[in-house]
């Protein structure tokens, strides 16, 4: 009856310590983690998207809350300011609309004064290779620099891709969804 | 045993992937390249090195009848530990070892450590178990990760050796030339060894 009492205290003993210890482990690395995740996975599509700062986009990060999602969580707007001397020039976040096969994931910058796209590249997809996959070469993306951000886009403003119509249209949408997302929220982006 | 001697023994006499034969499964899936070979070694060099610490100062405390189970719950307690830190410090490295990091929790170097020494020696002594054995698996799986890296890819720690027009024998980083690099070190480690008894035995006649 002992050694049974003694078994259960050790082992209640080293799980609590264990499931205390780890806690702390998470609570510490939680940002870190966080960064790091942000650092590698986005980075490279907010480099390609803005030029010219000075600052860190991903640790100055913004968060927005854009509404609540189908079960009532909130959604946030992650959005990636470009500064220079201290001021946001321009800011990069990412929109999507539908493609021919789910949906398309788009990173974009646009610069603040002249409401302008500064670029745009491609985050997520799952276009048909050969065809509608053609809208992660720069040869469409670049297209996107330098059209107005205060008027709705249309195929025929950009190099529109042959044989990939819908997978087009479905960039364009995101960029015009993009536009409504900025109207609403540009004072919450410039702090 | 001094401490250097339980040191060293784990540099060749138990050298953990050649000698005993264990922990294949991380020897076999992450030496692609040097970098993560080294990467793995060093993040189950911690574990032992933790794990085996805490076994040793808790040996007497533990109950014989459920000293596997309370093992167990150290030792994943440091393998999450390691990841979440990977994530937060080293990600790239995190991501190209992958699922490999949470199975260090069934590594069975460290099990076998914690059964075989920490539960019955001393916490320096177990600590300079765990350091050795650590430190001769990170070597053996840098070795062959190197080794699979430069005939695989034609690259050494990344940096590319071979003339432009090499054309690596990508078999050698895939998983089937993962079997043949341990079994070409195997078949090298046991001649070494049997020459060095040959020796020992001429040595005593």
């Amino acid at each position: 009856m002992r050694d049974i009492i003694k078994m259960l205290v050790v082992l209640t003993v080293i799980c609590t310590a264990s499931g205390f210890s780890l806690a702390l482990v998470h609570d510490v690395t939680r940002e870190p983690i966080e960064y790091s995740r942000l650092k590698f996975v986005k980075e490279p599509a907010v480099k390609a998207v803005l030029s010219g700062y000075q600052n860190d986009p991903i640790k100055d990060r913004l968060s927005i809350p854009v509404g609540t999602d189908k079960k009532g969580k909130p959604v946030k707007l992650i959005v990636f300011p470009a500064k220079k001397d201290g001021k946001t020039f321009a800011v990069a976040f990412e929109s999507s609309s539908a493609g021919y096969h789910g949906d398309v994931g788009v990173m974009l910058g646009v610069d603040l004064n002249s409401k302008k796209l500064t670029g745009l590249s491609i985050v997520s997809h799952t276009e048909t290779p050969g065809l509608g996959a053609r809208i992660i070469e720069p040869n469409f993306t670049d297209s996107f620099k330098g059209k107005p951000m205060d008027k709705e886009l249309g195929v025929g403003d950009i190099n529109a891709l042959s044989g990939a119509t819908v997978s087009t249209k479905g960039v364009v949408a995101a960029v015009n969804k993009a536009q409504a997302t900025l109207d609403k929220y540009r004072d919450k982006m410039v702090q | 045993m001094s401490i250097t001697r339980e040191f060293t023994k784990g540099l060749w006499e138990i050298l953990p992937p050649f000698r005993l034969v264990l922990g294949l499964c991380p020897t076999l899936a992450v030496t692609t390249s040097a970098e993560n070979g080294m990467g793995m070694g060093l993040a189950t060099t911690f574990v032992l090195v933790c794990s085996n610490l805490l076994v040793s100062l808790l040996r007497k405390i533990i109950p014989s009848k459920v000293r596997i189970a309370a093992y167990v719950v150290i030792i994943a307690s440091f393998v999450v530990i390691v990841e979440l830190m990977m994530q937060a410090y080293a990600f790239p490295l995190y991501q190209a070892l992958g699922i490999f990091i949470p199975l260090i929790v069934v590594n069975c170097i460290i099990l076998g450590r914690a059964e075989a020494f920490a539960g019955k020696n001393g916490p320096v002594a177990s600590i300079a178990d765990g350091l050795g054995v650590g430190i001769g698996f990170t070597i053996s799986l840098a070795v062959l990760g190197a080794f699979r890296e430069l005939i695989g890819s034609g690259t050494v720690w990344g940096n590319s050796v071979f003339w432009e027009s090499f054309e690596p024998f990508t078999f050698m980083v895939r998983a089937p030339g993962a079997f043949v690099a341990l079994g070409l070190f195997l078949a090298a480690i046991n001649l070494i060894s049997s020459k060095l008894d040959d020796r020992k035995r001429r040595a005593q006649s």
